[in-house]
């Protein structure tokens, strides 16, 4: 578990009631933690994260995303499309999506690179 | 006599009454085609795999075989997942493809969507390099079923016999199978719009939960509820209703909305990796058991099944 959500866990049930998702820095690795949900209200918080992520100098950026219960279509396909943007030999690590992410990304980007999924 | 088609592709229906009919309309299709050095597969109900492989021999190591039952359960995703996926695989030689949507156990519910499918491929492979031969099961199917043929495919064969079909007219029947669905009496529903986006995917959860579905199957359909509702929202006038019940051990659900759905082939094209947005029908066919649908100027219906 990551030390930061001990000192201040994600507010995952509100998220849950109204639709939200929150996103900040990880402490210990370059990238993002994410809690809540990925649908039309979230959409643009959602892709200015991926956007700060693609534009990180290092090889491999982190997405923690433990916290997030639900991420539509449109969201896994924001994904693909920063991931299909990187420069070789980058990528993005998804760490804990929900599952149906990772069947999404398989059904319409099979072998997508730029994305490694470290499932649940 | 007609003048031959200069159309590149070719949708013939095949009659057979049965097994000895079913193997001399098909597997000659076959042979013809890998002599030719074209790709085949076989998409037809697993029992006629099996009839086909062993008529095939050797050659059917060369043939690609998919159970239509599993694959094509919901006729709607039988273009981007059976047809278009294969054909789209070999883009620069012709592809022969038998496939076989319509078969006599199929529902009274599950018909329209079948047709309707029959109808699209017409549309879906204009000017496709390729022909799909369809099997018509004339001892187990219904007359109108048989009747429909003629009007979905270009050309039938009977008999050992081909003939142009007389009554050829496929965006009629998209039109005639556009039927009416009516609110059913055990439906629950919720009114969206923007704002309650999550709350009518978490409504329709708990109910499915509550109907016995659970895990992948549970998780598929909230994917489902979220595109059909943000649709509604973002291209069927900005609000919606969603309803949800339960039905031969199926979960339904659907979503009605005031917009209208033009494009017969939306969620039936397959997405290139590149393409930023418009998957969400497509996932809709891909993660469901049924999907029928209804629309016109008063507003769009789409109603799918999910197997508990």
């Amino acid at each position: 578990m990551d030390r930061a959500w001990e000192a201040d866990p994600p507010d995952v049930s509100s998220a849950r009631s109204t639709g939200t998702l929150q996103v900040r820095p990880l402490s210990d690795r370059t990238g993002w933690q994410a809690a809540g949900e990925v649908s039309l209200a979230t959409r643009i918080a959602w892709e200015r994260t991926l956007d700060r992520l693609a534009l990180e100098d290092v090889e491999v950026c982190h997405l923690e995303l433990s916290a997030v219960t639900f991420v539509d279509v449109a969201g896994v396909s924001a994904l693909a499309v920063a991931a299909q943007g990187l420069p070789e030999g980058r990528r993005i690590m998804i760490e804990q999506p929900p599952a149906a992410m990772g069947r999404v990304l398989d059904m319409f980007w099979p072998g997508l690179r730029g994305v490694e999924v470290v499932a649940r | 006599m007609t003048a031959p088609s200069t159309e590149l592709f070719v949708h013939p229906a095949l009659f057979y009454r049965g097994e000895e009919e079913y193997v001399d309309g098909t597997v000659p299709f076959i042979r013809e085609g890998l002599a030719a050095g074209e790709p085949v597969a076989v998409a037809v109900p697993g029992p006629k795999l099996d009839i086909l492989r062993s008529a095939l021999g050797d050659a059917a190591t060369d043939v690609r075989f998919i159970d239509m039952t599993q694959a094509g359960r919901n006729p709607g995703r039988i273009i981007p997942k059976v047809l278009r996926v294969f054909a789209d695989a070999h883009p620069t030689s012709r592809v022969r493809i038998i496939g076989e949507p319509i078969w006599p156990d199929r529902s009274g519910v599950e018909y329209p969507a079948c047709v309707q499918h029959e109808a699209l491929i017409n549309s879906a492979f204009e000017g496709r390099d390729a022909t799909i031969l369809c099997p018509y099961d004339e001892a187990g199917l219904s007359e109108q079923a048989l009747t429909d043929a003629y009007a979905t495919h270009p050309v039938v064969i009977s008999e050992g016999r081909q003939r142009n079909s007389p009554s050829y007219a496929p965006e009629r029947v998209v039109e005639r199978y556009n039927e009416p669905l009516p609110i059913a009496e055990a439906a629950e529903g919720y009114a969206f719009g923007a704002d309650e986006l999550p709350a009518a995917r978490y409504f329709v959860a708990e109910r499915a939960t509550r109907f016995g579905l659970s895990g992948v199957r549970l998780d598929d359909l909230a994917l489902v509820v979220a595109e059909l509702t943000t649709n509604s929202v973002v291209h069927g006038g900005g609000t919606g209703t969603v309803y949800v019940w339960a039905e031969n051990g199926q979960v339904v659900c659907e979503v009605r909305d005031g917009g209208q759905l033009k494009d017969p082939l939306a969620g039936r094209r397959p997405s290139p990796p590149a393409q930023v947005g418009g998957r969400g029908l497509l996932l809709v066919n891909y993660l469901t058991d049924l999907v029928r649908v209804h629309t016109g100027p008063d507003g769009t219906v789409i109603r799918c099944y999910v197997d508990c």
